[in-house]
């Protein structure tokens, strides 16, 4: 396939010694202590490098750095309005390959990227994004920063918010214990799916830097429109001690629940933890590890974890692409050719609540006992959980 | 609004004793961090207008504009204002915020050297506003000598009282209620009955079906426990503050254009180390130059040497910590409280291990053994400890029986 027009010459960062020391994302914004999502903002300038337009949405990310008259930007940036991170960054990227068609400025790439949040990118913009993506003639790459909630707001539930979690729309109650009901929306699987002509979609996080600069470059260097959906660990939503962000990012990873993969033409590959975890070198952690160490699980009890670390066994046992694709085969003929290696055929699909029971099944575990043993704290006794096994089956 | 220009804000310095106008309306201001303690200055703020409603005056409260939305740590402050009638209530609600405070309390005793919320505001001193013979509250375990090397002088006389207590993060949802919004109250009867008497608030709390005989006793003992000490005129760190400079619309470019930060350079019209409860401090002789912290800064706080070393800029670092969790080497990067740092202030500390390396170790080895922040958990981290001692994790065990 050839790249719409001509891309700027980024090398691969492969290493920690290969990223580069200048800054296009300085110090100076009013973002919370420890914030991981002005992190991927760093990183994401400082990959893409000085040739480089921003545009940002509506969120944390554009009200906490435009300070009163002031910003980090050393990069030209501009705001654009909530859902229209995909619109802007297709008339960006448009007006530029118009100006220099006409010989007002000088031809040369330009990287344009269009940053949003979960609330501005997965919930209000998401058409718009997904417009973009089939704009195969401009090169763009809309980045997607998801700490779970609108948080600019002071946290409010999106459709980012993974289930269960306290937010100001869903407070735990006495009658209702769990307000958020809703399933994590799967949007990179999503825009992956619905879009076969984007050259090159993944996903990160800060926890992890160098893959997430590496990412950031292979995006801009693919060319044609692209997307990155990067998991930002929020102190202040999620609430935990700042200086836990990078610990708490990397446990997404190791319990599975948020997988690191790209799809380069087509071609999916899981990458880091993540690529350890399918490949069945590493085992994935209790999803309880992840739950326990953040606030807004506190409320959780001992059969909420268990129905929490059940939807995550399905993503990984029983869809078609562990974690991305969320579904599985319907018959008997194996379409692809090939089975996904990681997929478990002996898995039963039993209980599991995407297979058209009604309504909320977290339910079924209510009878879960909420006696306060924890095996799951001892790695040497991890087989007492069933559910945190590895992939191999139960 | 004060400090719109030097002339404005001279005029808002000058003051009244609130002791020689009775019948006015007054207002106290509580400084806190951002999030951590923003139950604790609601439940404040409710309690002194409900105390107020006792002896028939009225009140209101409000949050600093520019403090809302708050982020993690950052410096904001909520205002109750008490007035004996409604007309003068509203005429001093009308106002953005109050331009003269009778009782300024901070909850956390690190803001004392100063509160940068916003950028062009610049640091400004956290007695400010504060009238003549107005009363600053701080929640601290340092003595007035100690505080008062941070907070600057006015041409007048003030009080300053000190409530002895750890910052506390109690109300936030996950943590345990430790009591400390009771003391304060207990703290601003004892020194200033003219804002409510201890009566009152007690009635307020026996009242409240939510609030039990604990807090009854945690207001007094913050009745009692309060230290008072009186500010002569001129004591003080000097007063370096310069009261901002609006930009008028004229200077403003069209479609709002801010100007971009230059190549290497960092934002220079806001810094952010009033942030900071405790700051990194690193130790160049055990760093193996990995660049860890440098690439996992989400404040970009670490400058680059020739050398390959990561110093800390102060002016920007908003001690979250993030750099000494991240650091594969055991105590590198050891965070320790920043009101250690009176004499170096934001200095720069390379230079000083550069000419001896000795003489930083040594010093830095005295600093983490007076002021190491230690950190024991996730949401329940021991630098918060309630003030019996006990920790947020042991009372949630307690709790569950």
């Amino acid at each position: 396939m050839e790249t719409p027009g001509r891309v700027l010459k980024l090398d691969p960062i492969r290493s920690i010694k290969k990223a580069p020391v200048e800054e296009y994302f300085e110090s100076g914004h009013r973002t919370c202590q420890g914030c991981l999502s002005s992190l991927p903002m760093r990183l994401m300038a400082k990959a893409a490098g000085p040739r480089t337009i921003v545009l940002g949405s509506t969120g944390c990310m554009y009200v906490a750095n435009t300070t009163y008259m002031t910003t980090p930007w050393v990069v030209p940036w501009m705001h654009t309005q909530l859902g229209a991170a995909g619109s802007a960054a297709v008339g960006t990227a448009a007006g530029l390959k118009a100006l220099m068609r006409k010989g007002k400025i000088k031809d040369e790439p330009i990287n344009v990227i269009a940053f949003c949040g979960d609330g501005g990118g997965a919930d209000m913009g998401l058409s718009a994004i997904s417009a973009a993506l089939t704009d195969i003639e401009y090169n763009l790459l809309i980045f997607l920063y998801d700490n779970e909630s609108y948080a600019n707001t002071d946290i409010q539930t999106s459709g980012q918010t993974p289930w269960g979690a306290v937010t100001t729309f869903s407070p735990p109650g006495k009658k209702h214990r769990i307000m958020q009901r809703r399933w994590k929306k799967n949007v990179p699987g999503m825009l992956a799916a619905g879009h076969p002509d984007t050259r090159y979609i993944a996903s990160g996080t800060p926890a992890m830097p160098v893959d997430m600069m590496d990412k950031v470059r292979a995006a801009l260097r693919a060319g044609g429109p692209t997307y990155i959906h990067v998991l930002d660990p929020c102190p202040k939503g999620w609430h935990y001690d700042p200086e836990h962000s990078v610990e708490l990012g990397k446990l997404a990873l190791e319990t599975g629940i948020y997988p690191l993969y790209e799809i380069k033409d087509g071609v999916l590959e899981f990458t880091g933890i993540t690529k350890q975890i399918a490949t069945g070198r590493r085992r994935r952690k209790p999803v309880r590890e992840y739950l326990e160490k953040q606030g807004r699980f506190a409320h959780f009890k001992n059969q909420d974890y268990a129905y929490f670390q059940k939807k995550v066994d399905e993503m990984w046992e029983q869809w078609i692409i562990p974690c991305v694709v969320a579904f599985s085969y319907g018959g008997p003929i194996n379409i692809t050719g090939s089975e996904p290696r990681v997929r478990n055929k002996n898995v039963e699909r039993v209980n599991a609540s995407w297979t058209g029971e009604p309504g909320h099944a977290h339910e079924q575990y209510e009878g879960v006992s909420d006696a306060p043993s924890e095996p799951w704290r001892d790695d040497n006794r991890l087989d007492e959980y069933p559910n945190a096994l590895p992939s191999t089956g139960h | 609004m004060a400090g719109r220009e030097p002339g404005a804000a001279a005029e808002a310095l000058e003051g009244r004793a609130s002791t020689e106008v009775l019948e006015e309306a007054k207002s106290v201001e509580f400084t806190y961090r951002g999030i951590f303690q923003k139950t604790l200055a609601a439940n404040l703020c409710k309690h002194v207008v409900m105390a107020n409603r006792r002896r028939e005056w009225l009140g209101s409260t409000i949050q600093r504009y520019s403090d809302s939305p708050e982020r993690n740590g950052v410096p904001a402050k909520q205002f109750a204002v008490i007035a004996p009638d409604e007309e003068r209530l509203q005429e001093h609600l009308a106002k953005y915020e109050p331009g003269e405070l009778d009782v300024i309390t901070v909850l956390d005793d690190t803001l004392c050297d100063g509160v940068e919320s916003w950028a062009f505001y610049g640091r400004q001193p956290i007695n400010l506003r504060l009238r003549r013979g107005g009363t600053l509250i701080v929640v601290s375990h340092r003595s007035a000598e100690e505080l008062l090397r941070v907070i600057p002088r006015k041409p007048w006389p003030w009080t300053l009282a000190i409530l002895p207590g750890t910052p506390s993060m109690g109300g936030l949802w996950v943590y345990r209620d430790d009591g400390t919004d009771m003391r304060v109250l207990g703290a601003i009867a004892k020194v200033r009955p003219d804002i409510f008497e201890l009566e009152a608030v007690e009635e307020v709390v026996e009242e409240d079906e939510k609030l039990g005989d604990e807090h009854l006793e945690a207001l007094r003992s913050g009745y009692e426990e309060v230290r008072v000490y009186e500010v002569a005129s001129g004591e003080g760190k000097e007063d370096d503050y310069e009261p901002v400079r609006l930009p008028g619309y004229r200077e403003m470019r069209e479609a709002i254009i801010v100007e971009a930060c230059k190549p290497g350079e960092r934002n220079p019209d806001y810094k952010t180390s009033s942030d900071r409860t405790m700051r990194p401090l690193v130790d160049f002789d055990a760093c193996i130059k990995c660049r860890q912290c440098w690439l996992d800064c989400p404040d970009e706080a670490f400058d680059v040497t020739e050398e390959g070393y990561f110093p800390v800029n102060y002016d920007y670092c908003t001690g979250c910590g993030l750099c000494s969790q991240v650091c594969p080497v055991e105590d590198c990067i050891v965070m320790v409280n920043d009101l250690e740092f009176i004499e170096e202030g934001n200095q720069d500390v390379f230079p000083k291990w550069k000419e001896d390396p000795e003489g930083y170790r040594e010093w830095r080895e005295e600093k983490i053994a007076r002021g190491r922040v230690r950190h024991s958990g996730y949401f329940n981290t021991d630098v918060w400890a309630p003030v019996d001692g006990g920790t947020a994790e042991r009372s949630r065990e307690e709790e569950r029986g």
